[in-house]
């Protein structure tokens, strides 16, 4: 990792599997390559397993199988662990320390980071992503909007000056205009910070327009891969396993 | 009227004790979401190995940043080996841990040093000040600056440390701070050895005052329960307020209400608790309480 | 951690509805090796000397009072850290009332039983707005504030002195030496507190009690409340440690408020602990852990039995959080395994 900005790393997954105990087995062996830099959709029903898949690749759920970054193994450790080598993962309902203040949620996420100045050009950047968070720098993230909170949990994701950010849902009670906005921001940073993401998403169609690669997760199996043209091309196949249009 | 404010400053002084004691339980149920029912007994243990080393002839001021020093790693220990595999655990379960801990520690000090009753000495000089016409014991003025002092110390440490503020964030959202790499296992020993230190200052502070033996903090722990209690049990400010008020308040009851007297003073704590609990559980300064289910 | 304190208490609650396990020995063997077994229990006075049938009798007393805080910590899952007191006050209430009251010692049981259940029902509603943790901090308040105020009415207490009263006497009819009657009263008592908390288990308030312990608020949804039952257990809880309270003044025939202080109630839940936590036989067996802690800190006043309970208590709770009646569980199971190959 250099001092200035991280660049993304590519990630290799081959035979995912991952659940909750004996007997609750959510993904049953998935494939998955992201090349460096790539933004790569995960589209699928409610329950399919698509939050399961980023908690596998973060360590928050047990995965087995292989996933490896860059050619560094990410499955069997724990998610502190998996964080220092450069994963950052913005969960579903956002995570953000309600209690401190947006400053310090975004000084908290570099934590593991020792370049002083590395850090305050990242918050500089950030910033510059998202100006609101610079307006509400001293109020608590629990006092902000949703569309804020989100915004400073992919922040807060960024000065970890992430390889892999891993974003679940990140419409996930948002309105439409605010959504949008996100995922150009979304865009930008991958452009600019060179960072690798996997982008878990219902609202696919705003999926397909920001990723290069898309994949249709159901009842645990990719049942549909390859590039976003191509997939939204091919919208009566993934009507018939989506239930809805893309 | 003096004789009121008399009162007031010998409730400010005990007050100061039940505060730094409160504060050593407050700082470990912010992490852990854990009251630590031993935690009167580590101050005890601590305080026992503050006496050993002034009685092997080391001086005061020398063997206060080592007993201070075993304190934190004995808090850190304590975690790692008895704690960590209960946490996030069935509640009942922690209680009854933390309990065996305090039954435990209270036997091996008795073991250790025997259940007789030692003499301390006092940290502070003797003398006091006349300040319109009450007095102010140099000792009472000295436990008030140590506490004043530990909590702007961890105010420092919070506000101002990049640990603190790790730690700030696995007090409020452990999960979330995994994902930004924090390991939050060491940030829970580390609240651990904070509040053993914390508490081992509270034991050597009370020790002059009621002298050393293994159940110096039986009742300095309910009168800090109160204060942790009546200040909200995540606030390290209410903790400090909680227990300045319980101090005052024992001191005042014992003083004018004549049914309270010196035998019933507990009574004063237990009353705080439970009409506490059931008026505003969340004390005055902590956060609303989240039933868990 | 959260996975195997579920799994035992998933293997607790098998145990209060008796599963059909396989069973190697023919029925009429377990007949027998029942009746052995209560044949044991009523010759032991017979058998001990006068001062260890006291101490069997002591652990009859103990199995009544843990069967009333199992009911509460083990089977509605709320914690207690001062049951010592309703035992403290079954315990003088006897007391006084045999020392003043012209009543046969046998009526004080229910006047006793009668008054700590409505204590303990005032005490359980209050409770209801308390989480675990804190009403821990309540009922620990409580034991701690009896003794003192049992030294603050000496005229009805006796002070810091107690009280001393006359023994119930063996009936001539008997034939029986003192100690001997006092084991089979207790043991009659025992025997009925444990039938009524069985058949409450197994009553529909007991599976009430047990869904409130696994998930309040499915409970609540499958129309349980919640709040009801647990009120009722603490209720019931109290009136078990009222009950043995009473019995331990006419086995003992002295009360002083230095005998039913904290560590009193932290024993009886030590004691539960180690017997095991929702299991009727782990109050026997706890029972005996307290009379043995009880007696020999009177014996030697040293630091043993607190650092062999603590230590003890840890590490039930780290290894063995079922206790030893989930071990001797775990070791019948395995012996009728090795029984069935064979």
């Amino acid at each position: 990792m250099s001092a200035e900005k991280a660049t993304g790393a590519a990630l290799k997954v081959e035979g995912l599997t991952a659940g909750y105990g004996a007997g609750s087995q959510v993904l049953h062996g998935l494939d998955l390559t992201v090349a460096s830099g790539e933004i790569c959709a995960v589209l699928g029903p409610n329950g399919a397993g698509k939050t399961t898949l980023l908690r596998a690749l973060s360590g928050v759920v047990r995965g087995r199988g292989t996933a490896e970054l860059d050619g560094t193994s990410l499955l069997g450790r724990a998610p502190e662990e998996v964080a220092r080598r450069g994963v950052a993962h913005v969960p579903e309902g956002r995570g953000t320390f309600t209690a401190l203040s947006v400053e310090d949620n975004l000084r908290v996420g570099a934590y593991i980071r020792r370049d002083t100045a590395g850090v305050t050009a990242a918050l500089d950047r950030v910033y510059g992503y998202f100006p609101v968070l610079a307006e509400r720098r001293r109020q608590t993230a629990g006092s902000l909007s949703g569309g804020e909170q989100q915004m400073l949990a992919i922040g807060r994701a960024l000065m970890l000056a992430p390889r892999l950010l891993l974003l679940d849902e990140p419409s996930l009670g948002l309105s439409p205009i605010i959504t949008r906005e996100l995922f150009r921001i979304v865009k930008a940073i991958n452009k600019e910070e060179r960072t690798t993401v996997v982008v878990v998403e219902q609202n696919a169609h705003l999926a397909l327009e920001t990723a290069s690669r898309a994949h249709v997760l159901e009842a645990g199996r990719f049942v549909l891969s390859g590039g976003s043209a191509q997939i939204r091309a091919d919208g009566q196949v993934a009507q018939a396993y989506l239930g809805y249009g893309i | 009227m003096s004789g009121f404010f008399q009162q007031v400053v010998l409730g400010l002084g005990s007050g100061a004790i039940y505060a730094s004691l409160a504060l050593a339980l407050v700082l470990i149920y912010r992490f852990t979401d854990i009251v630590n029912f031993a935690q009167g007994e580590l101050a005890m243990f601590s305080t026992y190995i503050a006496w050993q080393l002034t009685a092997a002839g080391v001086p005061f001021w020398l063997a206060l940043p080592i007993t201070l020093a075993v304190s934190f790693l004995g808090g850190v220990l304590i975690e790692r080996l008895v704690i960590r595999p209960f946490e996030g655990g069935p509640e009942l379960t922690v209680v009854i841990v933390t309990v065996g801990l305090f039954v435990f520690v209270n036997a091996l000090a008795g073991l250790i040093w025997s259940f007789l009753v030692k003499s301390v000495p006092s940290p502070f000089p003797d003398g006091a000040l006349d300040v319109g016409g009450v007095n102010i014991s140099l000792q009472t003025l000295g436990t008030l600056g140590v506490v004043a002092a530990v909590m702007g110390l961890l105010f420092l440490l919070f506000q101002k440390t990049k640990i603190g503020l790790a730690m700030r964030a696995v007090a409020n959202d452990p999960a979330s701070a995994r994902l930004v790499g924090i390991r939050v296992g060491r940030v829970l020993a580390l609240g651990w050895g904070l509040s053993a230190t914390v508490g081992a200052i509270s034991g050597i502070l009370v020790a002059p005052v009621l002298f050393l033996d293994p159940n110096l903090m039986g009742g300095v722990l309910v009168y800090a329960f109160a204060a942790a209690t009546l200040g909200g049990f995540d606030s390290p400010v209410g903790a400090v307020v909680g227990g300045l008020i319980v101090g005052v308040a024992e001191t005042l009851s014992g003083a004018y209400v004549d049914a309270i007297g010196s035998d019933l003073k507990i009574g004063v704590p237990l009353a705080i608790i439970v009409v506490v609990l059931l008026v505003r559980p969340r004390g005055l300064f902590g956060h609303a309480v989240v039933e868990r289910v | 951690m959260k996975s195997t304190s579920e799994t035992a208490e998933r293997e607790t609650a098998t145990e209060a509805v008796p599963a059909a396990t396989a069973r190697v020995l023919p029925p009429w063997a377990r007949w027998v090796l029942l009746a052995l077994a209560a044949a044991a229990v009523l010759y032991a006075p017979f058998y001990f000397a006068p001062f260890r049938v006291f101490q069997l009798t002591l652990v009859l007393v103990y199995a009544v009072v843990l069967l009333g805080l199992n009911l509460l910590v083990g089977y509605s899952g709320q914690i207690s850290l001062g049951h010592g007191a309703f035992f403290a006050v079954g315990a003088y209430g006897t007391a006084i009332l045999m020392r003043d009251g012209d009543i046969p010692y046998l009526l004080t049981l229910p006047i006793a039983a009668a008054v700590t259940f409505v204590l303990g029902l005032a005490f359980g509603v209050p409770a209801l707005r308390l989480r675990g943790l804190y009403l821990a901090l309540v009922t620990l308040s409580m034991a701690i504030f009896l003794p003192p105020l049992l030294k603050r009415f000496p005229e009805l207490t006796g002070g810091s002195q107690g009280l001393s009263v006359e023994q119930p006497a063996s009936p001539a009819w008997t034939g029986l030496a003192e100690d001997q009657w006092l084991y089979y009263v207790s043991l009659a008592v025992a025997v009925v507190a444990f039938v009524l908390v069985r058949n409450l288990l197994r009553s529909r308030a007991g599976r009430a009690l047990l869904a409130v312990r696994e998930n309040e608020a499915a409970a609540e949804v499958m129309g349980v409340r919640p709040s009801f039952y647990k009120t009722l257990a603490f209720a019931w809880s109290a009136m078990l440690a009222g009950v043995g309270g009473a019995v331990s003044t006419w086995v003992i025939g002295y009360v002083a408020p230095d005998s039913f202080t904290v560590v009193l109630s932290i024993n009886l839940l030590a004691g539960l602990v180690i017997g095991g936590l929702a299991s009727l036989s782990g109050a026997v067996y706890g029972a005996f852990f307290v009379m043995f802690v009880s007696s020999v800190a009177q014996d030697i006043s040293g630091a043993a039995p607190g650092i062999a309970s603590g230590l003890l208590i840890i590490a039930v709770m780290l290894i063995a959080p079922t206790g030893v009646a989930g071990l001797v569980r775990r070791l019948t199971a395995a012996a009728r395994r090795r029984l069935a190959k064979e």
